[in-house]
C-alpha cells in the first residue's frame, strides 16, 4: 500500500540536494564542536558546506517540477532566491570572522555558526514551499534559529531585548498567520497550495471568509519582511542584534518572507488558466492588489520618515530597510512579468549595497567605538577607501545613477508605471528623494565635516577591506552592466508565472 | 452556511451555563462558616511548615525540555512502527537518520554540561573566623567601649 509513497519519496531526495547539503553541514559542525572545540574548524566546515550546497544548486538549475507530493516546488523562482540565501550566507560567515563584538566577549561561536546554517536551511525550504503546513514549518524553522541569533551577544542588555521582543512579536505573529491557513484549511479541504487553489476556482467560498483568513497569512508574511503596520519589531531587533544577525536579517529573511508572499499570492488567489501578461484576474472580486498597495505605500512612507529622525546608523539602516520593503511591495502590487522580475533584480541589487553598508558600519564601529551619526565627522579623511565606499552603498540606496540602486528603482518604477499604477510612482518617487536626505547626512558628516579628534589614520585589515571591495565594484559594476542579471530573472520569473 | 455553526453556539451557551449553574448554586446554598483550622493549607495531613511558595531549581527546567524533544520523538516512533514491515529498508533508514539526529542533541547536552546536576555549595566559615585569640577579644571590648555601649 505503500509502495507508491516510497518510491515518490526515493524519488524527491534528488531534489533538494542543497537542502540535504546544508543538513549535512550543520551535522558535522555540530559533530566537530564536539570534538575539535575550535571555532576556525566550525567556521571552515560551515564556508565548506554552503559552498558544497551551492555546487548542487548550480547542477540542478533548470529543473522545474515538484517534490514530495507538492510539498516543495523546485523551480527557477525558488532557485533564485535560493542564490541570494547561499550568498548571503557565505557574506555572513565571513563578516561573522570580522567582528569584533562576537570575539571580543568570549562567546563561544559553535552555536553561532550551526544556528546560521539552520536558518539558511529554514530560507531554502520557505523559498519553495507549496504546502500549507511547509511554509509554516520553514518559517518557524527560519524564525527560531534568528530568535537565538538576534540575542546571541547576551550580555549586551540590548540584545537580549532585541531577542525578547522579536519572538514575543514573531510567536503572535506567527499564531495569527496559522489561524488564518487553519480556515483556509477548513474551507477548501486541503493544505496543498495548488489544490487550494482549484478548489477555490471550481466552487464558491464565503467571501469575508476568504479575505479575513488571507489577510492574517498575509500578516504573517509582512512580519517577515517588516511591512507596516507589522514592523514594530524591526528598529529594535535591528539596533539590538549583532551586526552581522541584522546584516543577514535584513536581506537574507527578507528574501525569502517575499519568496513565499509571492508564491503564495500567485498560487492561491488567482484563477489557474488566463495568467498572461496583464493585471490582476482576480478571485470573485476581492482587491488584493488595492490591499497591497495600501501596505507598499505604509511601509514606504513610514519608513522613509522616521529614518530622518534618526541618529544612530543602524537605526537608521534599520527603517531603510523597512522603505525598500515598501518599494519590493510596489512590484507584488503589479503582478506581471516584469513586475515579479523587478521584484528580483531590485533584491539582487539591494543585497549588494545593504550588505556593503552594514559591513562598513561594522568596521567603522570597531575603531571609534560608536554607531551614532555624528561620530562620523571626518571619518572620510581618516579613512578614505572605506568611506568612499559607503558613499557608493549609500549612494546606490538612494538609487542614483551610475549605481546598482539606481537600476533596481528604474526597472521598478518602470514595471509599475507600465501597469498603469501611477499614483503608486509617484509615492515611491517622492519617498525616494526623501530618502536621499539621511543617506546624505552621513555623507556629509563623513566628507564635509572636518574634526579633528587625534585619531590619525585608521587602518583596517586588507581582507575585510577586501570584502567590502567584493560588494562595492558589482554595485558599480551592474549600474551600468545590468543586462546579465535581468535575462535571470526573467528567466525566473517566466517559467513560474507559466505554471 | 453560517447557520450549520449554531450547534457550535448552543454548545458553547450550554456548557458555559452548566458550569456557572454548579457554581453559582453551590455558593447560595452552602453554609460558610470557616475557622482556622479549614482555611490552613494542605500538607497531607500535618501541621504545614514554612512558606508554600518555595524556589525550585531551574535545573528541572533542563530536564522538562530534554524531555518534550524525546517525547515527541517517541511519538513520531508509533506510527512507523506500524507502517515499518511494509516499507523495508528506506524506513530503517530513514528512522536512523533521525534517531541519530535526536541522539546528537543528546550527546551536545551531555558534552557541554547543560546535564550536570549542580549542587550548591554553601560557604562554611573556616575555624580561623570562628576562633579568636584572648587579645583579639580584648581589642573587641575596648573598641565596643570607646563607640559607647
Amino acid at each position: 500500500m505503500y509502495n507508491a509513497v516510497v518510491n515518490e519519496l526515493i524519488g524527491s531526495l534528488g531534489l533538494i540536494k542543497p537542502e540535504l547539503a546544508l543538513l549535512v553541514t550543520f551535522v558535522v559542525v555540530i559533530i566537530a564542536d564536539l570534538i575539535f572545540k575550535n571555532n576556525k574548524v566550525n567556521l571552515g566546515l560551515s564556508i565548506l558546506g554552503t559552498i558544497v550546497s551551492g555546487i548542487f544548486l548550480i547542477g540542478m538549475s533548470g529543473t522545474n517540477t515538484s517534490a514530495f507530493a507538492n510539498l516543495i516546488a523546485v523551480d527557477p523562482f525558488s532557485e533564485f532566491f535560493k542564490y541570494l540565501i547561499l550568498i548571503s550566507t557565505l557574506i555572513v560567515l565571513v563578516m561573522s570572522e570580522f567582528s569584533e563584538e562576537l570575539h571580543n566577549r568570549d562567546v563561544w561561536m559553535g552555536e553561532y555558526y550551526m544556528l546560521v546554517l539552520g536558518m539558511a536551511l529554514g530560507m531554502f525550504l520557505l523559498a519553495g514551499a507549496t504546502n500549507l503546513i511547509m511554509i509554516y514549518l520553514a518559517l518557524e524553522t527560519m524564525s527560531m534559529s534568528s530568535y537565538i541569533l538576534s540575542g546571541y551577544t547576551k550580555e549586551i542588555k540590548r540584545s537580549s531585548e532585541a531577542s525578547l521582543k522579536y519572538v514575543i512579536f514573531g510567536s503572535l505573529s506567527s499564531g495569527i498567520m496559522i489561524y488564518g491557513m487553519s480556515i483556509l484549511f477548513g474551507m477548501t479541504g486541503s493544505l496543498d497550495l495548488y489544490a487550494i487553489q482549484s478548489y477555490l476556482a471550481a466552487n464558491g467560498f464565503f467571501q469575508p471568509a476568504i479575505f479575513i483568513s488571507g489577510l492574517m497569512v498575509i500578516a504573517g508574511f509582512a512580519y517577515k519582511i517588516s511591512a507596516v503596520p507589522f514592523h514594530f519589531w524591526t528598529p529594535d531587533v535591528y539596533e539590538g542584534s549583532p551586526i552581522t544577525i541584522t546584516a543577514y536579517l535584513s536581506v537574507a529573511s527578507k528574501a525569502a518572507g517575499f519568496a513565499v508572499l509571492v508564491r503564495f499570492i500567485k498560487l492561491t488567489f488567482f484563477d489557474a488558466a488566463g495568467s498572461s501578461d496583464e493585471s490582476w484576474i482576480m478571485m470573485n472580486s476581492i482587491p488584493w492588489d488595492m490591499v497591497l498597495a495600501v501596505l507598499a505605500v505604509a511601509t514606504m512612507t513610514l519608513g522613509n520618515i522616521v529614518a530622518l529622525w534618526q541618529s544612530n546608523v543602524k537605526r537608521m539602516l534599520a527603517y531603510s530597510s523597512i522603505a525598500h520593503a515598501g518599494y519590493l511591495l510596489m512590484g507584488i502590487v503589479v503582478m506581471t512579468n516584469t513586475g515579479l522580475m523587478s521584484i528580483l533584480v531590485y533584491f539582487f541589487f539591494y543585497l549588494l549595497m545593504n550588505f556593503g553598508a552594514f559591513i562598513v558600519v561594522m568596521l567603522f564601529a570597531h575603531k571609534i567605538g560608536s554607531e551614532e551619526m555624528d561620530d562620523y565627522e571626518g571619518i572620510g579623511y581618516q579613512a578614505p577607501v572605506l568611506a568612499s565606499l559607503l558613499t557608493l552603498f549609500l549612494v546606490s540606496l538612494t538609487g542614483l545613477p551610475p549605481t546598482a540602486g539606481f537600476i533596481g528603482k528604474l526597472v521598478l518604477f518602470g514595471a509599475v508605471l507600465d501597469s498603469g499604477w501611477y499614483w503608486l510612482a509617484v509615492i515611491g518617487v517622492l519617498n525616494s528623494v526623501v530618502s536621499l536626505y539621511y543617506y546624505a547626512k552621513v555623507v556629509r558628516n563623513m566628507w564635509l565635516r572636518k574634526v579633528d579628534n587625534g585619531k590619525g589614520t585608521l587602518k583596517f585589515s586588507i581582507q575585510s577591506q577586501a570584502l567590502v571591495m567584493v560588494l562595492g565594484i558589482p554595485t558599480l559594476v551592474f549600474g551600468l552592466f545590468f543586462g546579465p542579471i535581468m535575462r535571470w530573472a526573467e528567466h525566473s520569473v517566466r517559467i513560474f508565472l507559466g505554471n | 452556511m453560517l447557520i450549520d455553526y449554531s450547534v457550535v453556539l448552543v454548545y458553547l451557551i450550554v456548557g458555559v451555563l452548566f458550569v456557572a449553574a454548579g457554581i453559582v448554586t453551590a455558593a447560595l446554598i452552602r453554609p460558610s462558616r470557616p475557622n482556622p483550622r479549614k482555611n490552613s493549607t494542605y500538607e497531607s495531613g500535618e501541621e504545614p511548615i514554612g512558606s508554600p511558595w518555595i524556589q525550585f531549581n531551574n535545573r528541572f527546567y533542563i530536564i522538562a525540555l530534554a524531555f518534550i524533544i524525546f517525547d515527541v520523538e517517541l511519538v513520531m516512533l508509533f506510527p512507523w512502527a506500524t507502517a515499518f514491515k511494509e516499507i523495508g529498508w528506506f524506513a530503517f533508514w530513514g528512522m536512523i537518520v533521525f534517531a541519530f539526529i535526536l541522539a546528537l542533541g543528546l550527546a551536545y547536552d551531555w558534552a557541554k554540561g547543560l546535564l550536570d546536576w549542580e549542587k550548591p555549595n554553601p560557604q562554611i566559615p573556616s575555624l580561623d573566623e570562628l576562633v579568636i585569640t584572648r587579645e583579639q577579644y580584648l581589642d573587641e571590648l575596648k573598641k565596643k567601649e570607646q563607640t559607647g555601649n
